[in-house]
């Protein structure tokens, strides 16, 4: 017999793995992919015998955010809560101009695309979820129901992703000279690589690269809010840290937005939720 | 498990497969046949060693079967018949590389595929089975798709 006396039927470490995924995804398949509008006092809830920087965190994150939305943990939550929190905006505030303004970014972003060579009919169908979207709101078919449903749909809302995939994998190539040292400097890989490897295939984890670059292409400020255990200058004063994604910062052909962030996003280290001020 | 019978494609699917086929006809990847048959979730790929590499003058075959929501799912890609005598390919034609399983993205095409594949064999230096050929292999007789293996890829070099 070979198996250790002592260790019984212990499953191998490959083994605690596999089953520790195979769990992840079954718990993230219960949720959907956006969630209900939830009031922020959920989110308390859900620390309330935990962590007390948490807590104290979420109280103050209470001054100025009232609601949140879940998202589903599947390593796509970035992208998809970035497709919610922005179309959802552009419903509320019936804002056909930046409707407008996004789809001349969408043809920039495809004509950046077939520059990097990829073949048109490889995302054609990708970019064409979005943009149908864009025109149910400039034509006003797009009621914020009808917004959820698509949302939750598996076919749109993945070619959805999959086109904000394309788009930041597109915008990092392009500019790899700028991305690049933020790129070796985390990950340790090329360009190329990570963009193989970390932002083209489905399920992989958003992190300030891809959205800076998802940022950039489309011209849109995003908000991350940070909700972690960190606690600042020793407890008493306990700030929420957020960053702005400010589009065109970094890029001198587009002009500088100085408006309010139209996504705001909750981060808890590894995932987004949708974030809505009071 | 694996051998009922493949779900037809999904609409997406099929478009999709139109429009990759039809580029394929024009502009087919180096050192690569596809007869084009009725059969478009199941293509039979004829491939070509390259000049100056291990396998010149050498020919094999893949067989691409695509999942009902390609591109959203990679394909399974085998080897038929005699499979190229790589460090990276199993006797029973399954290939370890990591974009047909945790790297596949819907931006990669058959074309693609093909280009890598014979990137890596033409960057191979000996021809041999893989190290763990015959316990892998034992283990997928009945008849499971390397789509299942939980891979474990060997470097990036060959």
């Amino acid at each position: 017999m070979d198996t250790m006396p002592d260790l019984g039927d212990r499953p191998r470490d490959d083994e605690i793995m596999a089953q520790h995924y195979a769990i992840r995804a079954e718990e993230a398949e219960k949720m959907s992919f956006i969630g209900d509008k939830e009031p922020l006092s959920s989110l308390a809830a859900e620390y309330e015998s935990g962590n007390a920087i948490f807590k104290k965190k979420i109280e103050k994150l209470g001054e100025t955010y009232g609601a949140l939305r879940r998202t589903r943990g599947d390593g796509n939550c970035f992208f998809r809560a970035f497709m919610f929190s922005y179309l959802e905006n552009l419903l509320e505030t019936r804002n056909e101009a930046e409707a407008g303004r996004v789809k001349d970014s969408v043809d920039k972003c495809k004509q950046s695309l077939l520059d990097l060579g990829h073949s048109e009919f490889t995302f054609e169908d990708f970019l064409a979820s979005f943009t149908d979207q864009l025109d149910g709101v400039q034509d006003g078919s797009l009621s914020a129901d009808q917004l959820v449903e698509n949302s939750r749909d598996q076919s749109i809302s993945d070619s959805v992703v999959m086109f904000f995939r394309f788009i930041t994998s597109g915008e990092i190539r392009k500019r790899a000279d700028f991305f690049e040292p933020f790129i070796v400097g985390t990950s340790g890989l090329s360009v190329q690589q990570f963009c193989r490897s970390s932002v083209e295939p489905m399920g992989e984890e958003s992190d300030h690269v891809h959205i800076t670059a998802l940022s950039d292409a489309l011209g849109v400020l995003i908000r991350i809010v940070y909700l972690d255990s960190s606690n600042g200058d020793g407890g008493n004063n306990l700030d929420v840290n957020f960053h702005d994604f400010i589009p065109g910062q970094c890029v001198q052909e587009q002009p500088i937005l100085k408006s309010k962030p139209s996504v705001v996003l909750l981060y808890r280290p590894g995932h987004y939720d949708i974030l809505y001020e009071k | 498990m694996s051998s009922s019978s493949p779900k037809g494609l999904s609409r997406i699917a099929a478009n999709r497969l139109h429009k990759e086929l039809k580029e394929w006809q024009m502009n087919p990847p180096a050192g690569f046949k596809h007869k084009v048959s009725d059969n478009l979730q199941r293509w039979i790929v004829e491939v070509n060693g390259a000049p100056n590499t291990l396998y010149e003058n050498e020919t094999y075959y893949l067989q691409v079967d695509f999942p009902e929501n390609y591109p959203m799912e990679a394909p399974q890609v085998i080897f038929t018949h005699n499979p190229p005598l790589h460090p990276h390919i199993y006797s029973n034609g399954h290939i370890c590389l990591d974009i047909l399983y945790d790297s596949w993205s819907p931006a990669m095409t058959v074309s693609s595929i093909c280009i890598s594949i014979l990137s890596m064999l033409s960057s191979s230096t000996e021809k041999a089975r893989p190290v763990d050929n015959d316990r892998y292999v034992r283990n997928c007789r009945n008849g499971k798709s390397p789509k299942e293996t939980r891979w474990w890829f060997h470097d990036d070099k060959v």
